[in-house]
């Protein structure tokens, strides 16, 4: 049970700016996914809720209780670390069990809550090995069963799955997935991975050189992104974006011509994403010679150069032409998205 | 087959056998030689006219009647009290294995986990006191330890000894620290320790190779010391190395050589003891990078 409330943190050293005036309230037993590009400051956020790095200005709230100036310890907070950071001479079971035995836990109900949270990651036949001789996905196992083990208020993981082999990490994904749901606790979990947090978050934070671009749920984020930078991230592939400009109605580029839009006048970006479109006889708003096509085995892509950008779009997965051949595409207008060339900023759809 | 070219004497296998074969033999003749020239007497082992003496040990058995006697080492052990000196030894070595262990862990920990600039420059500053003669250590102080009447006595020696040793050990733990993730620490810091039980529980167990590593250097240091020792002690409290020289220097007595060799014998061995008994860990030690987080 435990609320968060990050009241406009931030983080600093020297003049370097990790993380700025972040605020959010995390509701009891919400999932929220912190994602953004490496050196975004989301670990460092995550650090800061953790104890393990200093706020440089803002309230770190749990449960209403100013946290600030707690050791990591006082917190009641579990984290799952990149690395796994296991004690590499105790087996698993001493590994499980050494969040019990440091917090003092009456040493007579040790055995069944390490056998329960072994149960819960599927280690149970692992328990006397060392971490040496386990592999990668079993480690993780190992990291999340200690953080499961105590029952702790809020579970941090940083980038849990990003060891793991991608075969590995859609089944660990899942069993992350499976477990917050089954223990209902605050979770919040870092992760560069888009899909990661599509996949696990009631809501997604995403994060920008330690500023803030977007908080909302996946569909949100997804269907309405914030800005221009929210788009390129989210999806796969990204959303298309073309620079151009926009004079009456209606969008103009290189080899494209979208009337029909309700935007002001100037320089624009518009975007669409590579489901929403359709390849066409004739007649589409955009036609340009085809640069590469790519089979996907459900679908083709086909994608096109429109002043430097690549602009990908799904065709049938019997479509074929040849490279340099014209193409034409054609978007519903409802599936447009507009921002500011400028600033980035949405400015309509 | 695989078997076959293996155990197939190539002439290149042949030759690095015999390097290593003749390495092996110009490199342990001495401790050999010594040895065995410990049960000879004086006439026999240094003898001018004919080395073969040595071998055969004609003066030995002229002597003593026996070709082999432990005369060297009743000498030294019973007439002249080695066993002090060697009580003497084993207080300086333990105490400055300790105090400089335990402040090198705590020390070589901090430095570790700082993230601090001073850091670098104290690791820098321990280098080039660990570069400096040891001597320094001791001229520069010795009129000082005369006037506060420290002079002799085996605390200022072990203080000293200490000194000349914390920044190798400084340095040296430093680097197996930094070889351990700092994620272990914060690990068991989120785990519910403090940071010092996050040290005693998750990263000294760990280190434990590094520190014993780091301790046997230390225990050599102290235990072969000379410099120090034959400078700040006086004769009652005489350590192992400084007793051996001076049974050397005596070459008037005929025999006294002789507890000299015997006493080098008698000092080497605890060495072989200690470095069999440790060699795993030290082994290990050696290759601490190796932790996986």
């Amino acid at each position: 049970m435990a609320e968060i409330q990050l009241r406009n943190i931030g983080k600093r050293w020297g003049s370097f700016i990790g993380v700025d005036n972040f605020d959010l309230k995390i509701a009891d037993k919400e999932f929220l996914v912190l994602l953004g590009p490496s050196g975004c400051g989301k670990t460092t956020t995550m650090r800061m809720i953790a104890g393990l790095e200093d706020a440089s200005e803002g309230d770190i709230l749990i449960d209403g209780l100013r946290v600030n100036e707690m050791e990591p310890k006082d917190r009641d907070v579990a984290m799952v670390f990149q690395s796994y950071a296991l004690y590499p001479n105790m087996n698993v079971y001493e590994n499980i069990r050494f969040p019990l035995k440091v917090r003092g836990v009456d040493p007579n109900i040790h055995d069944e809550k390490v056998r329960r949270a072994s149960a819960m990651v599927e280690l149970d036949d692992f328990l006397h090995r060392k971490p040496a001789e386990l592999s990668g996905g079993q480690r993780q196992r190992v990291a999340l069963a200690r953080a499961i083990v105590r029952e702790p208020n809020v579970f941090l993981m940083d980038e849990p799955l990003s060891n793991l082999d991608a075969k590995l990490r859609v089944s660990t994904r899942a069993q992350i997935k499976n477990l917050s749901h089954e223990l209902a606790v605050t979770t919040i979990y870092v992760t560069h991975d888009q899909i990661e947090a599509m996949t696990l978050a009631d809501r997604v934070v995403i994060m920008k050189q330690g500023v803030v671009q977007q908080v909302g749920s996946p569909v949100e984020i997804y269907d309405s992104p914030a800005n221009a930078f929210v788009a390129s991230f989210i999806g796969n592939p990204a959303m298309n974006l073309m620079d151009g400009d926009m004079s009456g109605g209606t969008f103009r580029a290189q080899h494209v011509d979208v009337p029909g839009l309700s935007a002001p006048d100037g320089k624009v970006t518009l975007g669409f994403r590579a489901e929403d479109a359709n390849v066409v006889e004739i007649g589409g708003q955009i036609n340009a010679p085809i640069y590469t096509m790519e089979l996907l085995g459900d679908a083709t892509m086909v994608s096109v150069r429109i002043g430097g950008a690549l602009v990908s779009v799904k065709a049938d997965k019997s479509y074929r032409a040849e490279i340099g051949e014209i193409v034409s595409i054609n978007v519903a207008p409802e599936h447009f998205h507009l921002f500011d060339q400028k600033s980035g900023a949405r400015i309509g759809n | 087959m695989a078997r076959k070219a293996e155990t197939r004497m190539t002439p290149l296998k042949l030759f690095s056998f015999t390097m290593v074969g003749l390495w092996l033999l110009i490199a342990a003749f001495p401790f050999l030689w010594t040895f065995w020239g410990s049960f000879k007497v004086q006439a026999d082992f240094l003898s001018k006219a004919d080395w073969m003496n040595a071998v055969r040990g004609t003066n030995t058995l002229e002597q003593t009647g026996s070709t082999f006697t432990g005369q060297g080492y009743y000498g030294a052990w019973v007439t002249e009290d080695f066993w002090f000196n060697f009580k003497n030894t084993s207080i300086v070595v333990f105490f400055t294995v300790v105090i400089s262990l335990t402040f090198g862990t705590l020390g070589g920990y901090a430095l570790a986990r700082s993230g601090f600039r001073y850091a670098f420059w104290i690791l820098m500053a321990a280098l080039v006191f660990r570069a400096m003669p040891h001597i320094t250590l001791v001229s520069g102080y010795l009129l000082w330890f005369f006037e506060w009447n420290v002079w002799g006595i085996l605390p200022t020696t072990i203080i000293v000894l200490v000194a000349i040793n914390q920044p190798f050990t400084l340095w040296m733990l430093h680097s197996f620290f930094k070889n351990i993730p700092k994620d272990m620490d914060e690990s068991a810091m989120v785990d519910g320790c403090t940071r010092f039980q996050a040290f005693r529980h998750v990263i000294v167990p760990v280190m434990w190779p590094g520190v014993i590593t780091t301790g046997l250097f230390s225990f050599l240091l102290a235990y072969n010391d000379f410099t120090v020792a034959v400078m700040l002690l006086s004769e009652e409290n005489e350590t192992i190395i400084p007793a051996i020289n001076s049974f050397m220097g005596t070459t008037q007595v005929e025999g006294k050589v002789m507890y000299a060799v015997a006493a080098v014998v008698s000092a080497t061995a605890p060495l072989f003891v200690l470095i069999l008994f440790f060699q795993r860990q030290i082994v290990s030690g050696l290759t601490a990078g190796a932790v996986k987080g």
